[in-house]
């Protein structure tokens, strides 16, 4: 389990790069479209370092992801322990795939994502959307998932992270 | 085993996370700490921008600058002669008021400030301003552009803080019809176009296209009589217990970038303690706010109590202990820019609206 660490920079960079993407201003009409960048990263890296990215590391994401929203404390934190969780627990499988079965269950997982913080917004009474459009977002982000995992696993050979 | 527990933990701690920072305070310091690591964050995220803007000012032609500099002269000039108009005006106007012993309008020092993000979430309308408070920013501030209200400070951060727009579905503006000094509240519509809905308004109501709506200041917390919109739709259904109006909004929402943060009036903690009466009619705000949220699941039985409520003040003042002063007509009372999700719902209404089917809208 314990391994030594090798180049853990990589893999926070890549945070902040996907929260700059998840904050950078959209017009209005494509609010609905834009990829959930921090979730693909963090399913990448929980799929490729599990003994690195785990619950806790999506947790204290989340948390960043709530500030940077404006939104309630712990909202996208819940969201994303839960797809840090399923993908720990099909990490394996999960490598065998191939990159349209991935984008498959990536679909499955970002668009449950997106699913949780709507609930929570409504309990929490933050949203008032009854319309379903923000699930494109779930789409694109399958859309792009293979790019980035070529991306993201460039990067972690290049950098040999562990 | 352990992934399992590990991840009921969390959960577990997201909840109370999420409950206490819905109910209690504490967790603003929390809140307030993160933004200092999330401030870098916005500052890189708005590099496109402000290059453009620099690009824009420091690649500019000799002659492009001399024609402007003419045209912002000649603006000066006229803004000046207008202001020399107003000077006499609001001196006649003060002197009138003093004649009539009314209080004055709100004044307050102005911040200038840039919108440098929006919100990421299609269910909301707000914006990011790149004061916070190591400026002095306070929440409920509220922000003006040169053309009209656009909301108010919802959230402080250190470096940053959040604005909810006046046409956010959960944001209501106590407004007036310029014309005919009819009151009436403003909320965000709920729908994908950024406009303004008149609530709870008679149909008997002297509301017509093109009214120009200004802001009433009767939630202390917006300047009286800043312009907030302009209405575009009036429909009289006779199915309908009130009229729908609908209005466009004055400030330019989706194009400035350059904005102002009007400073909080002092009289708000005057007033407090002066009399009796403001707890009373901060109870009634509390207790019509929800009404006003139900709404939206439009239940023809909620709708028609809520027609009784505002049809008779001053019943609705009896059930809420509320002074029977003009202040207490709630539909234009309820000040309703302070945003619905800081009103907790009153057991007597949770009463009333027990199955508001979640799946209804």
């Amino acid at each position: 389990m314990e391994q030594k660490t090798n180049a853990t920079w990589v893999v926070y960079l890549t945070f902040v790069v996907a929260f700059l993407l998840a904050i950078v201003p959209f017009p209005e009409w494509a609010l609905n479209y834009r990829p959930q960048w921090v979730a693909m990263v963090l399913i990448y890296w929980a799929m490729a370092l599990p003994y690195r990215v785990g619950i806790g590391f999506a947790w204290v994401t989340g948390l960043v992801v709530d500030i940077l929203d404006g939104s309630l404390l712990g909202l996208n934190a819940l969201a994303l322990a839960v797809i840090a969780y399923i993908t720990l627990s099909l990490h394996q499988r999960l490598r065998m795939f191939s990159s349209l079965q991935q984008s498959g269950v990536v679909l499955a997982m970002t668009g449950l994502y997106l699913m949780m913080t709507h609930w929570m917004k409504i309990a929490a009474n933050q949203a008032v959307t009854s319309d379903l459009h923000f699930l494109l977002g779930a789409l694109f982000s399958a859309f792009l998932w293979p790019w980035l995992f070529v991306l993201l696993r460039q990067m972690r050979r290049s950098f040999s992270v562990r | 085993m352990s992934l399992e527990y590990r991840i009921a933990a969390f959960v577990v701690l997201s909840l109370a996370v999420m409950f206490a920072d819905s109910r209690f305070d504490y967790l603003d310091r929390v809140r307030f700490a993160l933004g200092f690591l999330t401030a870098p964050i916005f500052w890189v995220a708005d590099t496109p921008a402000r290059v453009s803007y620099w690009i824009d000012d420091v690649f500019v032609s000799h002659s492009d600058l001399i024609a402007e500099n003419q045209s912002l002269r000649e603006e000066l000039l006229f803004a000046r002669r207008e202001l020399q108009l107003l000077a006499g005006l609001a001196s006649e106007n003060q002197r009138l008021r003093a004649l009539q012993e009314a209080s004055a309008s709100v004044e307050g020092h102005i911040l200038t400030a840039e919108i440098i993000n929006i919100s990421s979430d299609p269910g909301s309308r707000r914006v990011l301003i790149n004061r916070g408070a190591q400026h002095g920013v306070e929440t409920g501030q509220a922000l003006l552009d040169a053309y009209g209200l656009m909301g108010q400070v919802v959230e402080v951060l250190p470096f940053t803080s959040w604005v909810m727009l006046i046409t956010d579905s959960r944001h209501g503006t106590p407004v007036q019809v310029n014309r005919s000094g009819e009151r009436a509240i403003a909320r965000g519509s709920r729908g994908e176009v950024p406009e303004l809905e008149l609530e709870y308004v008679p149909d008997t109501s002297d509301i017509v296209v093109g009214d120009l709506l200004v802001s009433s200041g009767l939630g202390q917390r917006f300047p009286k009589d800043y312009p907030v919109a302009e209405v575009t739709s009036v429909v009289h259904d006779p199915g309908q217990p009130f009229a729908i109006i609908k209005a466009r909004p004055l400030a330019q929402m989706d194009r400035t970038r350059h904005v102002m943060l009007l400073e909080l009036p002092v009289k708000e903690g005057e007033v407090a303690p002066q009399n009796g009466t403001v707890p009373d009619w901060i109870e009634v705000t509390q207790a019509q706010e929800p009404v006003v949220d139900a709404q939206g699941d439009a239940t023809l039985a909620i709708e028609a109590d809520a027609a009784a409520l505002a049809q008779q003040p001053a019943d609705a003042a009896d059930t809420t202990d509320a002074p029977a002063d003009p202040a207490a007509d709630p539909a234009s009372a309820t000040p309703g820019d302070i945003p619905v999700e800081d009103m907790p719902l009153p057991s007597e209404l949770a009463d009333i609206v027990p199955e508001t089917p979640a799946g209804q809208d």
